[in-house]
């Protein structure tokens, strides 16, 4: 892993790496939340779902010994949870912070249980099988490229492909439309004859699979165990990318990165000579990422919202 | 549009006949008329809970339990513990300790008012937790850093602490109000700005550090005795509990009896309309996040002169989220919150006594506390139970007796589906035997779920749970469970008999199954 040479070009690839892996978790997190929000659903309990992501991940792994099985639960439970939201938030009518409130109590109390029912641990899980990482033996040797692209999880390949996904689904593809349309102008989509409460429901369990996905690359991706709550408020982070990025798949891709940025960056920084006086002020930097959210949202970067967000649709009366 | 602005005018033309009401008593000004309109709010307090409206929410909080209760116990089940020992555990722990409750239940009324007072003016506080985190390190500051006087001491951290956090909640009030930034956002990302600051604050880089402790997580040295709160007779119980009662009833006379909770309501119930009656919605916006911020910061600081004594990184442990669910149980009125409060203060309490008795990890109070959260946002399931419990009580009274088979098959669905998940996953995993339990149960509760709302596919749907539960039990012979075999095939048989019984009822139309039936 660690490379001689100037050390310049190690920081550089060290910290693109680590830009790319912390930023993957954050990235898919808010891909599911646009889906969810774009559709009028707000997803407050993205947190939660992400959190029972990286439990589902590793305790499928641990059962079944392969981790390829372990990320298809994940985007099971976090779909499975997302549902419960969308159960109350859509056919219920319930009030979604509420209702998201309640899905980040009980992913982490659910955890937390579980994680002792099945390891009798009270902080982490049994180490499991780590998701193969893929070498590119080509470039490894390549200065930065290297160090920051020659040994990657694939669900950071995954979440590429993901943005791209999710690009052409939401502005290439009729369902993309209506899920745009439900978050907007949910009456007229209904007018045009489609169910807006299958679509806002359909939305909302993608956002929790997308979630789950990236609360798996926490648990078997970057780590090979479950911590007790140990998504430590990411899914509030990928919230903020998500409206940083302004709703948008490229947005989003381009927030979370320069989350992820920020958050390799407090490791980094305290390492370069001359800056190691930073360490102590590594909370800072910490905030940086909230910081620039309230501002984003204060209006001096534009950030609009879908118009509909966070009001049940309430067909008019049938005969 | 039309309903809105029907309910708006109602109750503007209420308040307004209540202010008038008032009018004649306005010229014996001073405490007595205060103490007059808050002895009177209080006796309409009282009066209120005849009021069909106050019983809904009441129903609503209290349904919402039953049924987060329910499933508790079920995913109990599941995880292998023993549902029943469990909360016979929590209650007698929780009405054993009655201090712990109290104590427990102190910082929660006021988070909980905090949440709540703000939701009046429809705004969403959610970062409670981090005004509360703020409020708590400005008493801790005072109370170690200045010496003052007793009485004068605690009372000063105590301002300075709702100063701090009502400054913490102003920003996103002022932005709210000004900048239309939606205050969930803010004032969540303001929230973790204040845990990581206060935690830079007592770490070893920051001003509040301890010299020389040896504490692995950091915190501040000691406050001065001079700023204690009185304890009341127990080791945990503190003065912080009148001043959470004293919020109560301070917050219930602001939003009732004044005219700013009278103009936060308003702007709380159609911003529109308030705007157009020449409420200014902005400015009262703005001043209800940052009550709720006083709240919130109030709550850390009794917090800390009553009990901690010192700020330590992550001492709250999600108090302000609490003041979510109180807020939510108690369906945002102060009196309701605290109710919400004692509630989730037993649970609390009682918590660490089923962890004791029961074994089962104190982390499953969340898991309650989370599906009440959910169970209360979605009042129309609640709504919708109790209205199918009512219509299938109403139908069974016009049935009987042919209707019994029908209420036997309901019945046995509904126990047979909750103990075949016991039996599926206290068995060991992977079996044909685990395999047909879990099946069979998942059949019989949708089965129940059909059975109740008297669609007539319920009692095939119950046929075909009894038909796995036999095979189950089949193969429990087979594995030489011999005395689970027995009964579970005897409750398999039953559920059988009373299943083909109802559907020869039904199909002789001698039963009219509601909707199933009759179109």
């Amino acid at each position: 892993m660690m490379q001689t040479g100037d050390p310049t070009l190690v920081l550089v690839g060290w910290l693109l790496h680590a830009t790319l892996q912390m930023g993957t978790p954050l990235v898919l997190t808010a891909l599911g939340g646009m889906f969810s929000e774009r559709s009028g659903v707000v997803n407050i309990g993205l947190e939660g779902m992400m959190l029972i992501g990286a439990f589902s991940a590793v305790a499928v792994t641990y059962f079944t010994g392969n981790p390829w099985i372990g990320v298809l639960g994940a985007v099971v439970a976090g779909g499975l949870l997302a549902l419960v939201h969308a159960v109350v938030c859509v056919k219920y009518k319930g009030n979604h912070i509420v209702s998201g409130t309640g899905i980040i109590f009980l992913a982490s109390g659910l955890t937390t249980l579980l994680l002792q029912v099945i390891w009798g641990a009270k902080g982490y899980s049994d180490t499991v099988t780590q998701l193969p990482r893929i070498r590119i033996e080509a470039i490894r040797d390549v200065p930065v490229i290297g160090l920051a692209f020659g040994e990657l999880s694939p669900i950071i390949y995954m979440m590429f492909v993901m943005v791209a996904v999710s690009w052409y689904v939401m502005y290439k593809t009729p369902f993309g439309l209506r899920v745009r349309a439900a978050g907007e102008d949910p009456a007229t989509l209904d007018a045009a004859g489609v169910n807006v409460e299958n679509i806002r429901t359909v939305a909302v369990v993608i956002s929790g699979c997308l979630a789950g996905l990236g609360g798996a690359y926490l648990s078997i991706g970057f780590e090979a165990a479950f911590g007790k709550l140990m998504t430590s408020g990411r899914g509030f982070i990928a919230l903020a990318a998500l409206i940083f990025g302004n709703w948008t798949p490229l947005g989003c891709l381009a927030a979370g990165l320069f989350f992820g940025f920020l958050n390799g960056l407090q490791y980094a920084l305290p390492i370069v000579p001359g800056l190691e006086w930073l360490q102590a002020y590594n909370n800072f930097i910490k905030m940086v990422p909230y910081l620039l959210v309230i501002v984003a949202l204060a209006g001096i970067r534009r950030s609009v919202p879908p118009k509909a967000i966070g009001v049940p649709y309430e067909k008019e009366g049938r005969g | 549009m039309s309903v809105d602005s029907t309910v708006d005018d109602d109750r503007s033309e209420h308040v307004t006949a209540d202010m008038q009401d008032r009018a004649p008593s306005e010229s014996e000004k001073g405490p007595v008329l205060l103490l007059r309109n808050i002895v009177g709010l209080m006796v309409e307090s009282v009066r209120r809970v005849t009021e069909p409206e106050v019983q809904r929410a009441v129903g609503w909080a209290v349904g919402a339990v039953v049924l987060a209760v329910l499933t508790g116990a079920t995913l109990m089940s599941m995880a292998g513990y023993n549902a029943g020992l469990a909360y016979i555990a929590l209650v007698y722990g929780a009405a054993t300790q009655v201090d712990r409750v109290l104590f427990y239940a102190t910082p929660l009324v006021l988070t909980g008012l905090s949440v709540a007072l703000a939701f009046k003016c429809g705004l969403f506080n959610i970062g409670a937790e981090g005004q509360l985190y703020v409020g708590s390190i400005a008493a801790t500051v005072l109370g170690y850093m200045f010496a003052l006087p007793i009485i004068v001491h605690p009372l000063a951290c105590l301002l300075f602490a709702m100063l701090v956090g009502g400054l913490w909640a102003l920003v996103p009030g002022v932005l709210k109000a000004y900048r239309g930034a939606h205050e969930v956002v803010t004032t969540m990302m303001l929230s973790y700005v204040a845990i990581l600051l206060t935690q830079w604050m007592v770490s070893r880089n920051g001003p509040f550090f301890e010299p020389g402790q040896v504490q692995p997580s950091p915190q501040t040295p000691l406050i001065l005795p001079s700023a204690y709160l009185p304890k009341l007779g127990s080791p945990f119980l503190h003065a912080g509990l009148l001043i959470a009662v004293g919020a109560v009833i301070v917050v219930d006379y602001v939003i009732n009896g004044t005219v700013l909770g009278y103009e936060m309501r308003a702007v709380g119930l159609n911003r529109e309309a308030a705007e157009y009656a020449g409420i200014n919605a902005k400015k009262n916006m703005a001043i209800a996040l940052t009550l709720s911020g006083v709240l919130a910061g109030l709550a850390g600081g009794t917090e800390i002169l009553g009990y901690h004594h010192r700020f330590r990184d992550g001492w709250s442990g999600g108090l302000g989220w609490d003041g979510i669910t109180v807020a939510v149980l108690g369906n945002n009125n102060p009196w309701g919150v605290l109710f919400g409060a004692l509630f989730f203060g037993a649970l609390k309490a009682g918590g660490t006594s089923m962890q004791r008795v029961a074994g089962v990890p104190i982390e499953m109070v969340s898991v309650i506390e989370g599906l009440i959260v959910l169970f209360v946002a979605a009042p129309k399931l609640v709504d919708w139970l109790a209205r199918s419990g009512v219509q299938y009580a109403v139908w069974f009274r016009e049935q009987r007796p042919q209707a019994l088979p029908h209420l036997m098959t309901t019945t046995v669905s509904l126990v047979l589906g909750a103990v075949g998940l016991v039996i599926a996953f206290t068995s060991s995993t992977g079996t044909i035997m685990a395999f047909l339990f879990m099946t069979g149960a998942f059949l019989a509760l949708v089965a129940f779920f059909r059975l109740v709302t008297l669609q007539s596919d319920g009692i095939t749907l119950a046929l075909f749970a009894s038909i796995e539960w036999l095979l189950g039990a089949g193969t429990a012979a087979a594995t030489g469970l011999v005395s689970m075999a027995a009964t579970t095939s005897a409750t398999g048989l039953f559920l059988l008999v009373v299943a083909l019984l109802s559907l020869r009822l039904e199909r002789t139309g001698v039963l009219s199954s509601g909707n199933g039936g009759v179109p």
